[in-house]
């Protein structure tokens, strides 16, 4: 049975192409994946992301339990701040990619994958011996909204909320009188926020954003621009960029792990080694040469050797042309600028090593 | 402008011009689903093609389709606007954006499963 958000309504009613995504009965478009892409780049956007998993996990051993099962050192986390960070298993995969606040002592909300819920949740419950902690899944009861793009600040603060938390920090807020989250995060590489609400208020908030934002331009986007978007800012979508065989260090998110941390975690001393001694494939960004489009799943070559596959890939509405982000044999003469093959339908076509991420980012500003 | 049409239940429109010789193009629903389309490839001319052969490929934001020949022959023309500009078949596809023409000495038999181009929207639900 594919789930809905309580958002569905408003979706079909504007008219929404809707598709299936992890089990939910998504909007994928409401006019078009390229011009509300261009409305994040450029003003502002609304997304329903409520399908995504929310958890929460208290009780006096709530840090040391989450220490266990991220790299990332939880003890450095204080009240209200966010941390990204990988669930890994024992070989150092990434069961999951994860955002962790503290909400206070003993108290941490989790923002996981609506694919991965299910088997995040099993995983948890599995580690959860000689830990006293609830692992309490909420998923059911919050709507999740994001406010993302260069006039998602000043519209959030038009509506109210005129101390926004810094990059990576949530606060409790109220916006038309309801209680809620807002947390500045976003997966489009934009300044913005994601807020955090309780279901029964998320058609009275979604109507509420969309008429305020009206004067800054504001357009309801799809989960298609969503990707195009993340893409661009070279973020990892779970599932096409990172996997149970994938470590972080192979991903390129070693800048999210710390070299230095002294509790033991699931798949710490690959990690660790990896980190110290190198990895044998790894993550890149490319850019097509011509106007053909790399896809996932498509073979990369270099040397009439096969070296590795595209992950992601797909148009760049921002620079207009074609990126991706493929893994690789970690090669020593594969630097940015050198030349690889990508194999479309039987032919090769070049593709050049570039920098992720493929737009620069503009949301580590903390204003 | 879709008087004559026949139509493929994977999408794709032939229009008679006389003489053996046909335009393909892909119909307005199937753009309307593919969404915004960012890049087609089309064949060279004079390659042929059998019946149900892909001979192009259509792709919008999310994803590459194969497109396939509602009868078989060989290819006289490919539509350069469309590769130069692929989001004209957004706009106008049973018109400016059709894909190839064709000639071809097809049977009747090729033609059989063919839809004409109301019957087509029924049958998609269009």
């Amino acid at each position: 049975m594919t789930k809905q958000t309580f958002l569905h309504g408003k979706h079909v009613k504007l008219g929404a192409k809707m598709v299936d995504f992890a089990g939910w009965h998504m909007p994928v478009q409401y006019s078009s994946i390229i011009e509300e892409h261009k409305t994040v780049r450029e003003a502002v956007g609304l997304f329903d992301v409520s399908h995504m998993g929310e958890v929460v996990v208290e009780g006096e051993d709530a840090l040391p339990y989450l220490n266990k099962i991220v790299p990332q050192d939880i003890t450095k986390l204080v009240d209200r701040k966010a941390v990204y960070c990988q669930m890994t298993n024992k070989k150092g995969g990434i069961i999951d990619d994860l955002i962790i606040y503290k909400i206070q002592d003993n108290k941490y909300l989790i923002i996981a994958n609506a694919s991965r819920i299910d088997e995040d949740l099993n995983w948890m419950v599995r580690n959860k011996l000689g830990f006293n902690v609830n692992i309490i899944n909420e998923s059911h009861n919050y709507s999740l909204l994001a406010v993302q793009g260069p006039k998602a600040v000043e519209l959030v603060k038009k509506m109210g909320v005129s101390d926004l938390p810094p990059f990576f920090s949530i606060k409790r807020a109220e916006l038309f009188n309801i209680n809620l989250w807002v947390s500045r995060t976003g997966y489009t590489g934009e300044d913005g926020v994601e807020i955090l609400v309780r279901n029964e208020f998320s058609e009275t908030l979604w109507d509420k954003i969309l008429e305020a934002g009206q004067e800054f331009g504001i357009k309801p986007i799809g989960l298609g621009a969503r990707d195009t978007l993340r893409l661009e800012a070279a973020l990892h979508l779970y599932g096409n960029d990172l996997d149970e065989e994938t470590t972080p260090v192979e991903a390129g998110l070693s800048w999210s792990v710390p070299k230095s941390k002294v509790d033991d975690y699931n798949g710490k001393e690959v990690i660790t080694n990896q980190l110290a001694n190198g990895v044998e494939k790894r993550l890149i960004g490319l850019k097509m040469l011509d106007r053909n489009i790399a896809r996932h799943g498509y073979d990369v070559y270099y040397n009439n050797e096969k070296i590795g596959h595209i992950t992601s890939g797909g148009i760049s509405p921002v620079r207009n042309d074609n990126i991706a982000l493929a893994y690789i044999k970690n090669l020593s003469e594969l630097v940015i600028g050198s030349v690889v093959q990508v194999e479309i339908r039987g032919k090769m076509h070049d593709a050049e090593i570039v920098k992720r991420p493929f737009v620069e980012k503009k949301n580590k500003v903390n204003t | 402008m879709s008087e004559g049409m026949l139509c493929t239940k994977s999408h794709e429109y032939i229009l008679e011009q006389g003489g053996g010789k046909y335009i393909i193009g892909l119909t307005d629903y199937a753009v309307e689903q593919l969404g915004d389309i960012v890049f087609v490839e089309l064949p060279e001319i004079s390659s042929t093609f059998a019946k149900n052969e892909s001979f192009a490929t259509v792709e919008s934001v999310k994803a590459a389709s194969e497109i396939y020949m509602p009868i078989s022959g060989t290819i006289t023309d490919v539509n350069e606007d469309i590769i130069a500009n692929p989001e004209l078949l957004n706009e106008d596809p049973l018109g400016n954006a059709w894909l190839v023409k064709i000639e071809s000495n097809a049977e009747d038999v090729e033609f059989k499963d063919l839809l004409e181009y109301s019957d087509y929207k029924e049958e998609v639900g269009a």
